[in-house]
């Protein structure tokens, strides 16, 4: 089983030291992501998303600290290597691409001098070559008249096609491993379906794992094979995708469901969770969901939840919550 | 083609801004009270003797007719003569535009050179040590009073280590035994064309700390300007995306980040460069450096107006020329800025 495990995040913990106090952004995260496959990493802003995805990549930004957990990649442990060791994973063999395609591409410089800069950086090819490469990889995202493309400047692209450019930038060093943080939200909706259709199509053609982090479950329920969700750092609930949009256990995905609209309940008000999402300052204890969960027991608010695994015929579903912890002992 | 009718458009912006000039310093030089037909007779001058002067002058003339004799003149290079020396003026700035020029360029470049690492390395390891001893220097750069640190110099390099020369531009020796052929008034690089190394060094060790001095304010600027900039550009999420590609600091920093963070320097060490070119006066006096400052406080002293007038008109040729270049580097360096 563990085998086809490409990336495995193990009780990650990510603590900021800031002037208000300590800021728990990470709390016991634990989710692996399968070779080929697009996990989900879902959850509200601020739940702790961008922090995992820049922790695996070694960017934790100042003045964030990981504080416990192993972050193991291809079996190797990404926590023990120094600042040399990770640049050599970082963009050859993981990438990772974000939410606001115009913010993420430097102004200055057109895009193909951005992209062969990467090429060259990485694979040691001539200057001819990069360029080939760097045209080669533009049609393989997808882009129309790549020679125009190359030579334009960010700012005279599209939202569509800089994401395209983004995309194409990540993944021209042949990276295993593609963590996509939001990377539609900041789009029209129709150009979100198309580079979600790129991102599965890439999965397809490039031997590509993808790590997607988003809010939003209906880009979840397009795309993921498998997903996670995540309330206030911590991983509550995780399966296949079929599973945990459709058997639900965790009150809070339940909650998260119940607040989508959908057409099954046209005219029904949106529901929403009771409550707002706690601040890392100031978690609650035990279960930190306990304070907005419509089944709190006494023993959800001093104790830490047990992770219960179900066996299902789409492969594990864990959950995180003592409403299970009996069937778990069964 | 876009970019040059900009160019054509400015350059005739600039010949109509000299020409205002011109009128401007010309009229106010006459309208002040004093005579320059008795400035140029010399001491204890005879009614007589003022009265030929004025005539000979053409001060006689309508002031229009004045200022158009005096434009004809300036069209075939005629910049006039000094009241004072009775030096053409346009003799005097072969000496001094060059020496001036050849100062301010070499400070520069040292505010470049040095300038722009410390800003870029001190905004990139905000509150390391390093950032707080540049800052300290920068900030004393831009505040320490320029006779004082130009004495203070003097002082260490000369009279206690004897390693740098006083002041001048060149040593007696040089002068009698090695002189510089004159080609552009440049020492450094005459003495380079012709190939003349002794003169070379010893004018290479005269410019260094009349240079330096004049350095350290617009040093002490491009650190704080660079490193502003900097901090800035690098809470931005296309830099985060460049280290997330693995690329690695040094072209981070030097490249990716100083080319969106550099304009708001180069700006401010353009205007510091027209700036020096007559405000170096304390340190043209302390290393008696035979320069443009000097030369026009002069003037301004003795009312020598046509002198005023001239340098004036090449401040000016100066100061819309470095605009104009600091306006093209600009639309060079970020794509997103259109010249019109
Ligand atoms: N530089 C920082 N300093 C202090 N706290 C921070 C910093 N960056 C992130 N955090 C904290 O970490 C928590 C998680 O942030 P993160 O950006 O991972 O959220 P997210 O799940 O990606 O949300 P969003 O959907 O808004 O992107 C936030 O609640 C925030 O308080
Ligand atoms: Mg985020």
């Amino acid at each position: 089983m563990k085998d086809g495990v490409l990336l495995s995040v193990e009780n990650l913990h990510v603590r900021f030291d800031t002037y208000a106090g300590q800021v728990h952004a990470v709390n016991g995260m634990t989710f692996d992501v399968r070779r080929g496959e697009i996990f989900g990493l879902v959850g509200e802003s601020g739940c702790g998303k961008s922090v995992t995805g820049l922790a695996i990549v070694g960017m934790v930004p100042h003045p964030g600290r990981i504080t416990a957990g192993r972050i193991l990649f291809d079996g190797e442990d990404l926590l023990s290597k120094d600042e040399e060791e990770m640049q050599h994973i970082r963009g050859r063999r993981i990438a990772m691409i974000f939410q606001d395609p115009s913010a993420a591409l430097n102004p200055v410089f057109t895009v193909g001098n951005q992209i062969t800069r990467i090429i060259r950086h990485h694979m040691n090819l001539s200057r001819r070559d990069a360029y080939e490469r760097a045209l080669s990889v533009f049609e393989a995202v997808g882009l129309p008249d790549p020679v125009r493309i190359y030579r334009s400047y960010p700012h005279e692209l599209s939202g569509g096609m800089q994401q395209r450019v983004m995309i194409a930038m990540a993944l021209s060093s042949g990276a295993e491993l593609l963590i996509a943080d939001e990377p539609t939200t900041a789009l029209d909706v129709t150009i979100q379906a198309q580079i979600l259709d790129l991102l599965a199509h890439l999965r397809e053609t490039q031997h590509l794992s993808i790590l997607l982090i988003t809010h939003n479950l209906g880009v979840v329920a397009e795309i993921c094979d498998r997903v996670g969700v995540a309330y206030a750092g911590n991983i509550v609930e995780m399966g296949a995708t079929e599973v945990v949009l459709n058997q639900m256990k965790h009150p809070y995905t339940e909650g998260l469901i119940a607040a989508l609209p959908s057409p099954t309940r046209r005219g029904q008000p949106l529901q929403s969770i009771e409550g707002s999402v706690p601040d890392g300052l100031h978690l609650p204890s035990g279960c930190t969901f306990h304070p907005r969960c419509p089944h709190v027991m006494d023993r959800c608010r001093d104790h830490t939840p047990p992770r219960v695994q179900f066996s299902t015929p789409y492969g594990d579903h864990v959950v995180s919550c003592h409403l299970y912890a009996r069937e778990e002992a069964r | 083609m876009h970019r040059w009718t900009y160019i054509v458009r400015r350059l005739i912006l600039a010949v109509v801004v000299l020409l205002s000039v011109s009128v401007v310093t010309f009229f106010i030089a006459r309208v002040v009270p004093s005579d320059p037909a008795a400035a140029w007779v010399g001491s204890h001058p005879k009614p007589d003797q003022i009265a030929r002067a004025r005539i000979e002058l053409g001060l006689d003339k309508p002031l229009y007719v004045q200022y158009l004799m005096y434009m004809n003149k300036l069209f075939h290079g005629d910049l006039g003569t000094s009241v004072q020396t009775h030096h053409p003026i346009l003799m005097d700035l072969k000496t001094y535009l060059p020496a001036t020029l050849e100062l301010v360029l070499v400070g520069m470049l040292m505010a470049i050179v040095i300038g722009i690492p410390l800003g870029v390395l001190s905004g990139a390891k905000k509150e390391s040590v390093l950032d707080h001893v540049t800052r300290f220097f920068s900030v004393a750069g831009v505040s320490i009073p320029t006779f004082w640190l130009g004495l203070l110099l003097q002082l260490l390099f000369f009279s206690k280590l004897g390693l740098l020369p006083l002041n001048g531009r060149l040593s007696v020796d040089t002068t009698l035994y090695h002189p510089v052929t004159q080609i552009t008034g440049f020492y450094l690089v005459d003495t380079l064309i012709t190939g003349n190394w002794f003169a070379f060094k010893d004018a290479l060790l005269h410019i260094i700390l009349p240079a330096f001095t004049l350095a350290t304010y617009p040093i002490g600027l491009t650190v704080r300007m660079t490193r502003t900039s900097m901090i800035e550009v690098l809470n931005q999420k296309y830099i985060l995306a460049a280290r997330v590609a693995g690329l690695p600091e040094r072209t981070v920093l030097f490249v990716l980040a100083l080319k969106n963070a550099i304009i708001p320097t180069i700006t401010v060490l353009g205007l510091s460069f027209v700036y020096s070119l007559t405000g170096a006066i304390l340190v043209e006096v302390i290393f008696s450096w035979p320069g443009l400052g000097t030369y026009v406080t002069n003037a301004v002293l003795s009312l020598d107006f046509p002198v005023i007038v001239s340098v004036t008109l090449i401040v000016t040729v100066f100061y819309v020329f470095i605009n104009l270049f600091l306006d093209i580097v600009q639309a060079m360096l970020d794509p997103r800025v259109t010249l019109q």
